[in-house]
């Protein structure tokens, strides 16, 4: 006799062919649905239609069977033997059992069915990234390419513009070279702009933290707006709190770009009245000072709906912004931009026909008193400049070029040999020594880059001479490439002549 | 009344349950239980000539390279291979799977189904279409009762054959 704990676990059962009971044999297991006389398909319905197809004596097993009951669902293995008058059906409850898989299964379904949702959603986003990495990469390219187009004639216009300024004693030419100058500085900058705001999107911008006099930054960036606007109706103010310290370490360029930015799109919209530029420390701490720079206008003012979006790319308030003011509407962008990577904010108040007021604020490093003096002594460096007798080798398939470079060194006292391309230069190298070399990249026959792989060609001569690329390809990858190939230095076009000097004079004097 | 027994078979979450409730019950429910073992349901349908009883075993949905027991074939007259629109890897192998049901199940015809046309954009399921290697008898969607009368009705009529 098994125990009543085992028999209410199963129950065994005789039909016929039919499917009607014909003996209860064994078991307690929901003994109130199984009578003799009724037909087991209405508890048991996977019974239905599976009778007739059983093995003639053989045991014929089926797991994890639903047995319908009103109270409860049951989960039964069953197990079916068939002789020639009868079916014996033994019916085993496994309902804790399979609930047990039951919840298993629901997990391990439920985590695939996420694994799958996340493995097309990660392909998805995989495409759209690809999608958007080479919509960057054309975009960089198309930058790069354009910024190079553009910056060799603007070397060129700059670079006699300067010529003609110098050489020239006649007060209208003056005059209309003071305007050539002006128009090809503000297309300089828009160039410059849109690639910085491309870097800055890439995350490629990097400041250079020097010693840095703010009270100096700031007041040259007033005094050339000042002569910038001599002519104009509008008062530019200053002023700047004695607080603020002599030096902090600090991007000088990008600082005066962010106040040149602001100065410039303040002029652009105030027609009478005054601009106000104050600079104040609001906080100090051993390692840092907070300097705010607070720039008021009178000008035309902007809602609050225009003033959420001046901070967008290419954004100008009004259609005719572009044609009349000039400029691609990033200026303002790249002030929020560079200020957020020097860790400091920016925040704009403004009314119609009152004015505007832009405020900056930014932490700056504060630097030990021994530091200061390394500010001074560079700066008496670059007026020493003197390159009397230096012989310098130039390689440029570009004739303008070849033209302001020599009127620009020869001014220095430099000797200047002019060659069309890398395989001249490289004749020349073979055949003279010198002490500078200055490479375009861009050159048909051998490439800047080309010639300075070929360097162990160059004989005794030149072996140790610096080489300097004055080029107008001026993306981070392409600087470093170029420092990484042996160039000591990367002169970008459009330069100045001061720039070109300086550079040039730090490797002679060496 | 004739009887016949017929299987839904296909990988878990394709929503054989879901068809089923749907043509027994007329109900739908966005609530995904896993199915453990076999539930039957019956439904009495019109064929041209009469009625006819159809035990539907709702099979436990498979996973990877799982097959049906073998055992739940005994009897059957006819199967439905169901496979999710939405869910590449229901239908990758589908020429296998159906393969292996027909060896299962000694069965010649196997009704395809593909479900949850809800979630299929018009473009996104013509793309499918032109992947998948079988003629899939009815698109359904359980959720919109799409075709799904039609898909049962067709599978009583391969169970007479």
């Amino acid at each position: 006799m098994l125990p009543a704990k085992i028999q209410d676990r199963f129950i065994q059962i005789t039909v016929d062919f039919s499917g009607t009971i014909t003996g209860i044999d064994a078991g307690f297991f929901v003994t109130d649905k199984f009578k003799i006389g009724d037909s087991v398909y209405k508890t048991c319905p996977f019974l239905e239609s599976t009778l007739d197809s059983l093995p003639l004596e053989e045991w014929f097993k089926m797991d994890a069977m639903f047995l319908n009951s009103k109270d409860r669902d049951y989960s039964v293995d069953v197990e079916l033997f068939r002789d020639e008058d009868f079916v014996s059906v033994l019916i085993i409850n496994r309902t804790n059992v399979y609930e047990y898989v039951r919840e298993l299964n629901q997990n391990r379904n439920e985590i695939s069915i996420v694994k799958h949702q996340i493995d097309r959603q990660n392909k998805e986003l995989a495409i759209l990234r690809r999608a958007a990495e080479k919509a960057t990469e054309e975009k960089s390219r198309f930058l790069a390419m354009m910024s190079h187009e553009i910056r060799n004639p603007l070397n060129a216009i700059l670079g006699y513009a300067n010529i003609i300024a110098n050489d020239s004693s006649c007060p209208s030419t003056l005059g209309y070279v003071k305007s050539l100058l002006m128009a090809g500085n503000n297309l300089k900058v828009i160039v410059n702009d849109i690639l910085d705001i491309s870097r800055i999107e890439a995350g490629k911008l990097e400041l250079v933290l020097e010693p840095t006099s703010i009270k100096e930054t700031v007041e040259i960036c007033v005094r050339d707006f000042e002569l910038l606007y001599k002519e104009s109706k509008v008062l530019l103010v200053s002023t700047i709190s004695d607080e603020i310290p002599a030096i902090v370490m600090a991007d000088a360029v990008r600082l005066t770009q962010i106040l040149s930015n602001l100065l410039n799109n303040a002029f652009k919209f105030t027609k009478r009245g005054s601009i106000s530029l104050k600079v104040r420390v609001i906080s100090t701490s051993k390692e840092t000072s907070r300097i705010e720079f607070d720039l008021t206008d009178t000008g035309r003012g902007m809602s609050q709906d225009q003033v959420g979006k001046i901070f967008n790319e290419y954004e100008q308030i009004e259609l005719s912004d572009n044609r009349i003011h000039g400029g691609a509407g990033l200026g303002l962008t790249i002030v929020k931009r560079l200020v957020e990577s020097m860790n400091g904010q920016t925040t704009v108040k403004s009314e119609i026909d009152v004015g505007t007021t832009f405020t900056i604020q930014i932490p700056f490093k504060n630097i030990a008193e021994g530091q200061k003096s390394e500010v001074n002594s560079q700066q008496l460096e670059i007026k020493k400049q003197d390159l009397n007798g230096a012989e310098i080798l130039y390689a440029d398939d570009d004739e303008l070029n070849h033209v302001i470079v020599a009127h620009i060194l020869s001014k220095e006292g430099a000797n200047t040999t002019l060659v069309n391309d890398g395989l001249e230069a490289l004749s020349a190298l073979q055949n003279k020594t010198f002490d500078i070399i200055l490479l375009d990249i861009h050159m048909p026959n051998k490439s800047g880059t080309e010639l300075i792989k070929e360097r162990h060609l160059f004989t005794q001569l030149n072996a140790t001479t610096p080489i300097i690329a004055l080029t107008a390809n001026t993306n981070t990858e392409d600087i470093k490439k170029y420092i990484n190939l042996g160039f000591l230095e990367v002169v970008s076009k459009p330069y100045t002549p001061e720039e070109l000097i300086h550079v040039v004079y730090e490797y002679f004097k060496k | 009344m004739i009887s016949k027994k017929v299987l839904l078979v296909g990988n878990f979450g394709v929503g054989k349950t879901s068809l089923i409730r749907r043509f027994v019950h007329n109900e739908f429910s966005e609530d995904y239980i896993s199915t453990i073992g076999v539930r039957v349901s019956t439904k009495v349908i019109q064929t041209n000539k009469e009625s006819l009883k159809l035990l539907i075993w709702d099979v436990a949905g498979t996973n990877g390279d799982q097959t049906v027991p073998k055992a739940y074939f005994l009897g059957a007259s006819a199967a439905m291979f169901v496979f999710d629109l939405s869910r590449e890897e229901t239908y990758i192998n589908i020429v296998k799977q159906i393969d292996m049901v027909k060896e299962l199940s000694g069965l010649k015809n196997i009704v395809v189904i593909g479900n949850k046309r809800d979630l299929m954009t018009a473009d996104k399921l013509h793309i499918l279409l032109e992947k998948v290697d079988v003629t899939i008898d009815f698109i359904t969607s359980a959720k919109e009762n799409e075709n799904v009368e039609d898909a049962f009705k067709l599978l009583g009529q391969q169970s007479l054959k």
